[in-house]
């Protein structure tokens, strides 16, 4: 299951598991950020390959108005991240202690 | 351990579910949890999309392997598709130049130890192995 939510106007939270079956219920939440957007992963356990797509797609359609940076972001995930270069292309702040 | 599900998107959760509960029964790490559910995502997907013609299952078969796991996807009445030759990505790539899809096979190569392909008698079938032991390099 995967759920998003806005903390505040700049912050969004995904939750859960971005796969296959998940990739469009995520695209239509992020499709409706209009500016720069910190987007907190401490609650994402999984991501796939249809996850990034979501995600690039997001970052070139928001790189204009400042793009989307990512916080809290799990071993597992990160080392997806670096496979594929996203750590090149989004700014990913270490995670809080 | 073996299971057969529909070649729809919306199997997934069964699908992890069906992993989580092999994890459990022999006791094997939870850091080899997110590199198998990634790998059968992807080969799993891969054969929805790349043979729509075939209306079968696809089977998912579980095996314990030396500090791991062994992983079989059959996929019936199908022409031969080997993911295992996909192009290179250029993960280099500036943003600009970035097009989704693609990555899938290319993080799943580099998230398991090892992956064959084989065709016969319209099965194609992909074997994968996941160990602590290959973690451990990688990390």
């Amino acid at each position: 299951m995967f759920e998003a939510e806005t903390i505040d106007g700049g912050e969004v939270r995904l939750m859960g598991r971005l796969d296959a079956a998940q990739a469009e219920k995520a695209q239509a939440f992020l499709d409706q950020l209009t500016g720069p957007t910190r987007l907190d992963l401490s609650g994402l356990e999984y991501i796939s390959s249809a996850g990034l797509g979501v995600l690039l797609k997001t970052q070139k359609r928001l790189m204009p108005v400042g793009g989307v940076t990512l916080t809290n972001v799990n071993h597992h995930i990160h080392d997806i991240f670096k496979y594929s270069g996203f750590d090149q292309i989004f700014k990913i702040e270490p995670a809080s202690a | 351990m073996q299971r057969r599900f529909h070649r729809r998107f919306d199997v997934l959760d069964d699908v992890f579910a069906f992993i989580d509960s092999f994890f459990v029964e022999h006791s094997i790490s939870d850091e080899l949890r997110f590199p198998v559910h990634f790998a059968v995502e992807e080969l799993f997907t891969n054969m929805v999309k790349y043979s729509p013609e075939s209306g079968e299952d696809i089977e998912v078969a579980l095996a314990i392997a030396p500090e791991g796991l062994k992983v079989c996807l059959t996929d019936f009445d199908v022409k031969p598709f080997d993911p295992t030759r996909a192009k290179a990505v250029d993960t280099d790539k500036p943003l600009e130049e970035r097009t989704p899809g693609g990555l899938g096979i290319h993080l799943t190569k580099k998230l398991v130890d090892s992956m064959e392909y084989e065709h016969s008698e319209g099965q194609s079938r992909i074997t994968f192995t996941a160990t602590m032991r290959g973690h451990d390099v990688r990390s």
